[in-house]
């Protein structure tokens, strides 16, 4: 993207400018979702299976209908747009005669107080007949497993389009009678069994990530109201209310314009909260009630019945030479989707085989539907997992080996244009240009120093680092940019700001128009008035509907100097933006004013049009961006407990817009990142219910858990994004499992290969190594 | 919601209301069960305006009213000496510092979790409970205060008003210790409190307390006695840390398993002897 130069410079992109959300988000001030009231606003409450899965004998709603104060008891049976073979989950309104996961709900109330729907859910009567639960995904991929899915649904693919299009073959059709295999993948290049055979050393670990919860603040939580002529409002907590719309309009089989998404303040998405889930059955409430109705999941619901992470588990075998050249590698991806289909197989493949330089892989994939709630994406979706194993594989091969551990990545790490594993290249990207700034980080310059500290009243030190990495989502969309009668700005898109984006995509505005971002003011427009545009996920809000508002902006500023250039009889080439003034170059006392521009465009009888730069770009080029990430530790080897000491991000922010903004993104992401590394997982017992539903036992890190966090933005601009930024907000949720992973050998000599990295499990592996 | 501003009153409105009353003191774990609807009581009574309940007096041993919270055995000062530092211990790692100003000690004992924090040391001091009633005043010795989980030797009618402690001598020590795999807002996995008496360089006394490794808190008698009347060495420190281990009924659950407890009880149980032992000898570990 030709970056247009402003002649001279204004306060816009590579400013640090905090969030202005921030005050009011800290202080308590933002309206959430379940801060909004309506006239006659009733409750609702869903009644959840209490069984993984089991046959639903009977339903009866008789109590609660009469219970006073309940204006809506609904079940399957009242909502005759269910379809038994539900393509996705939101379409799994309410179980029809089967609940295939704890949590699902079967009937749904709308009361005038939430208490009373709450007592309501006590006198709906289910029978259920409960049947056998596929619980294990290894064991649900077997023949025989008790079946998930309805019989000939398809599986649903669309969240591998929203993240990252990487193109890959199908696999083969999965054995007829593996009944819970709903998607399969295959890449293959090269002669494995040969390269096998002449390798030196061939290791083989099974890695495995549990189901986790994306843990934002805020719980699922919508608002819905229809109004006499049969449209829909929706106030929704979403990663993209043109999405919501979509998916809510398929689901009640209505057109999309009879339905208005108002995108609220979203306390936090991470991918939990781009497919809809509670819309749809608040929506029916509100229909059946003829009321406004609002729903807010509960903390417990969340953990029992949101949308988390799949399990991830990978076997991988690679051979490499003595002189750590490496030969092949074969894996087997296995993906836990839950009760319904939705994963992304293609990311693991990607980094499995083609984040190093494989010369022969065969990689196979499958997504597994087991009898708990599915899944959906959370930040960088599969790729924390795929980089634990593969990042965790590549530290033990350097160790046996006896390699320097980065010198052994950067070696084979892939450079851009060399090809992916399905063939397509690698974008430009800063990968070997994180490894190297953080290899020369003097926590790692002085790792063993820090290992020979061990002992002496302190426990077993080390230090590791991993590098991982995000291939950049894209997806179409627009921007308009207009400019105000007094001469500010006002961009206008529809895309939800979940993570600080709204003042970066200002300061791009600013950048590109030539005027101080404190003259420029940013919506996000609901469905019915903003221009088409995405999800905020995948890392692409920056590098996507930022170059939507640059263009957008260049544009407008086109149509200005034009107006300018015909006032003051010269060249548009020969204009310039200074100081809220259109004048000609060097000649700063002739000039015309922004205000006076505005205004005429807004002036009774005048001839003046007025300025709206408009953009909406398609996208064809990813921005891969890549996280490498350093953590100092120290392990109490008798209870197994992980001190952090240090922690290090390094990220190629491509250029940052907002350096703190930026740096936000390190910092959380890294948080997350630590939290699937060492404390959390969604445990489930042998009947498919959850053993930890509360965030005490659900284990998320807290301040108290945590260092500083060092941040090192490295800038090696994309030649596509705008300015030459790349998406930040993935990368750096993907290397700590595999950084804590390498510091724990280092400093235990014990390689673990299941996270979380919990003290149990090192201690006890400590203490089988005696 | 009732507020009496006497144990006396409090008396009665348990006489009054019986089994649907539930006495409220900092409500960090009554809130949560009402919440969760794990219980609906007719009436809450408030202990908040009984004084008495907030007393803590050290004088020959202690005396600690039930509405004590965790943050002032943490802070308090006649705590901070080797004798009690297992106490004080306890009441630093409950839940966070916000949770800490309104836990009570009374709270997490009548509560009676098999993890709560406050009862190890307590039980490692020999502390007694002291119940008010209808009937008057009773006194249970805290091992046998605690039934079963959740459950304690309170009648309907009863409150528990102060943990009485003896004198444990000039040359006691104590610590708690517990393990739980966040630092903060956790419960503990396993806990442990030991207590040594130490006359002439002989253990004359030893308390092991474990937490969350069976119903109720539970001693570890055998390994007090393998050390009564012993020079307290490592080597015995370690005999009676794996004897620990023998009192341990620990259950496999989202929070640690059967073998991890064990090993824990072990790994804390040798830690806390050590410190323990160190302060009776005036240490300052």
């Amino acid at each position: 993207m030709s970056t247009m130069k402003t002649t001279r410079d204004v306060r816009g992109v590579g400013l640090s400018i905090p969030r202005p959300d921030g005050p009011e988000k800290v202080t308590g001030r933002v309206q959430y979702v379940a801060d909004m009231t309506s006239r006659g606003l009733l409750h609702a409450k869903l009644l959840r299976s209490r069984h993984a899965h089991a046959r639903i004998v009977g339903i009866d709603t008789t109590r609660a209908k009469a219970l006073p104060g309940v204006r809506a008891v609904l079940t399957a049976r009242d909502i005759p747009e269910l379809k038994h073979k539900a393509p996705t989950r939101a379409h799994a309104v309410l179980a029809i005669d089967r609940v295939v996961f704890a949590g699902q709900p079967v009937a749904a109330v709308a009361a005038d107080e939430a208490a009373i729907a709450e007592e309501a859910l006590d006198l709906i009567e289910v029978q259920y007949e409960v049947l056998p639960a596929a619980v294990d995904p290894l064991k649900s991929m077997q023949p025989g497993a008790p079946p998930v899915a309805e019989l000939g649904t398809e599986a649903d693919t669309s969240e591998a389009l929203a993240h990252s299009a990487v193109a890959m073959a199908k696999g083969e059709a999965a054995p007829a009678k593996a009944v819970n295999i709903s998607q399969t993948a295959a890449v293959k290049r090269g002669d494995v069994a040969k390269g096998f055979a002449e390798s030196d050393l061939v290791l083989e670990h099974t890695y495995r990530v549990p189901m986790v919860h994306q843990g934002y603040l805020e719980p699922h939580a919508v608002l819905a109201e229809w109004d006499r002529a049969g449209n829909l409002t929706l106030w929704a907590s979403t990663q993209g209310s043109f999405n919501t719309r979509s998916e809510v309009a398929d689901v009640l089989g209505i057109e999309e314009n009879r339905i208005k998404v108002i995108p609220v303040e979203c306390g936090g998405g991470f991918g939990g909260k781009i497919r809809a889930l509670c819309e749809p059955i608040t929506a029916l409430l509100a229909r059946a009630t003829k009321r406004p109705v609002r729903y807010v999941m509960t903390r417990r619901e969340e953990l029992e019945a949101g949308m988390p992470a799949p399990q991830v588990i990978i076997r991988l075998k690679t051979g490499v030479k003595r002189d750590g050249a490496l030969m092949a590698l074969e894996a087997e991806t296995v993906l836990e989707s839950g009760a319904f289909s939705g994963t992304v197989l293609a990311v693991s493949a990607v980094f499995l085989g083609s984040l190093y330089r494989w010369p022969a892989f065969d990689i196979k994939g499958s997504e597994v539907l087991t009898h708990k709630p599915s899944v959906a994406a959370y930040r960088a979706p599969v790729a924390p997992q795929t980089i634990f194993a593969i990042d965790s594989h590549m530290e033990s091969l350097a160790r046996a080996l006896a390699l320097d551990p980065v010198e052994f990545r950067r070696r084979h790490l892939q450079k851009p244009g060399e090809p992916m594993v399905n063939n397509q290249p690698w974008a430009s990207n800063g990968a070997h240009e994180v490894l190297t700034r953080i290899a020369e980080h003097p926590l790692w310059k002085e790792r063993e120093a820090w290992k020979k500290s061990s002992g002496n009243g302190h426990g077993l030190r080390g230090t590791g680092l991993a590098l991982g990495g995000w291939l950049g989502g894209l997806q179409p969309t627009s921007a308009t940019v207009k400019l105000n009668p007094d001469g500010t700005l006002a961009v206008l898109t529809g895309q939800v700001d979940i993570a600080g984006t709204n003042i970066a995509l200002a300061q791009i505005a600013a950048t590109a128009y030539g005027l101080d971002i404190d003259k420029v003011k940013i919506t996000t427009g609901d469905t019915d008035v903003a221009p088409l545009t995405g999800l905020s996920a995948g890392s692409k809000t920056i590098y996507t509907v930022g170059t939507a508002v640059l263009q957008a902006a260049q544009n407008a500023r086109q149509q200005t100097l034009e107006i300018a250039a015909k006032e003051l009889e010269a060249s548009v080439q020969d204009l310039e933006i200074v100081d809220g003034k259109v004048i000609v170059r060097g000649v700063p006392d002739k000039g015309v004013t922004l205000a006076s521009i505005g205004k005429k465009g807004n002036l009774y009888m005048s001839k003046v049009e007025p300025v709206l730069g408009v953009a909406h770009p398609a996208f064809s080029q990813q921005a891969p961006a890549f996280a490498a990430q350093l953590a100092r530790i120290e392990v109490d080897p008798d209870t197994g407990q992980t001190t952090l000491h240090d922690f290090v991000v390094v990220q190629d922010a491509g250029h940052a817009i907002n350096p703190l903004g930026v740096e936000g993104q390190m910092q959380g992401g890294a948080v997350q990142s630590l939290g699937i590394a060492l404390t959390e997982a969604l445990m489930y017992d042998d009947s498919g219910r959850l053993m930890n539903p509360s965030l005490l036992d659900y284990r998320t890190l807290t301040a108290a858990d945590l260092p500083d966090i060092e941040t090192i933005i490295v800038e090696v601009p994309s030649p596509s994004g705008p300015y030459g930024a790349r998406g930040v907000g993935e990368p750096p949720i993907v290397p700590a499992p595999a950084a804590l992973a390498n510091a724990i050998h280092d400093a235990t000599g014990v390689r673990l290969t299941e996270v979380p990295l919990t003290p149990e499990r090192i201690a006890l592996a400590i203490a089988a190594k005696g | 919601m009732i507020l009496p501003g006497s144990v006396k009153e409090c008396v009665q409105a348990l006489a009054e209301h019986g089994a649907a009353a539930k006495l409220v003191a900092g409500g960090t774990d009554l809130l949560p069960q009402l919440k969760n609807h794990l219980l609906k009581p007719g009436v809450v009574v408030d202990l908040s305006g009984v004084a008495t309940l907030k007393k803590l007096t050290a004088d020959k041993g202690l005396r600690i009213g039930a509405a004590v919270t965790a943050r002032e055995l943490e802070r308090d000062g006649r705590l901070a000496t080797g004798a009690y530092r297992g106490l004080a211990e306890s009441g630093a790692l409950v839940g966070s510092v916000q949770v800490r100003h309104l836990a009570t000690v009374g709270g997490n004992i009548c509560n009676a979790a098999p993890s709560a924090d406050m009862i190890p040391p307590l039980l490692a001091l020999d502390a007694e409970a002291v119940i008010a009633g209808p009937r008057g005043e009773r006194r249970v010795p805290l091992r046998d205060f605690i039934t079963g989980v959740r459950t304690t030797v309170l009648g309907a009618d009863e409150l528990l008003v102060e943990l009485s402690v003896p004198d444990p001598g000039p040359h006691s020590g104590g610590a708690y210790l517990r393990h739980t795999p966040r630092r903060e807002l956790d419960i503990a996995v396993v806990g442990v409190g030991s207590q040594v008496t130490l006359a002439n360089g002989v253990c004359t006394k030893a308390r092991i307390a474990l937490a969350a490794v069976a119903p109720t808190p539970v001693h570890a008698r055998a390994a007090e006695r393998a050390l009564e009347g012993q020079a307290l060495t490592p080597q015995r420190i370690e005999e009676a840390a794996k004897l620990a281990v023998e009192a341990a009924r620990p259950i496999s659950d989202q929070r640690g398993s059967v073998e991890f407890r064990r090993h824990l009880v072990r790994v804390l149980t040798r830690r806390t002897l050590t410190t323990a032992l160190a302060r009776a000898n005036g240490g300052q570990a």
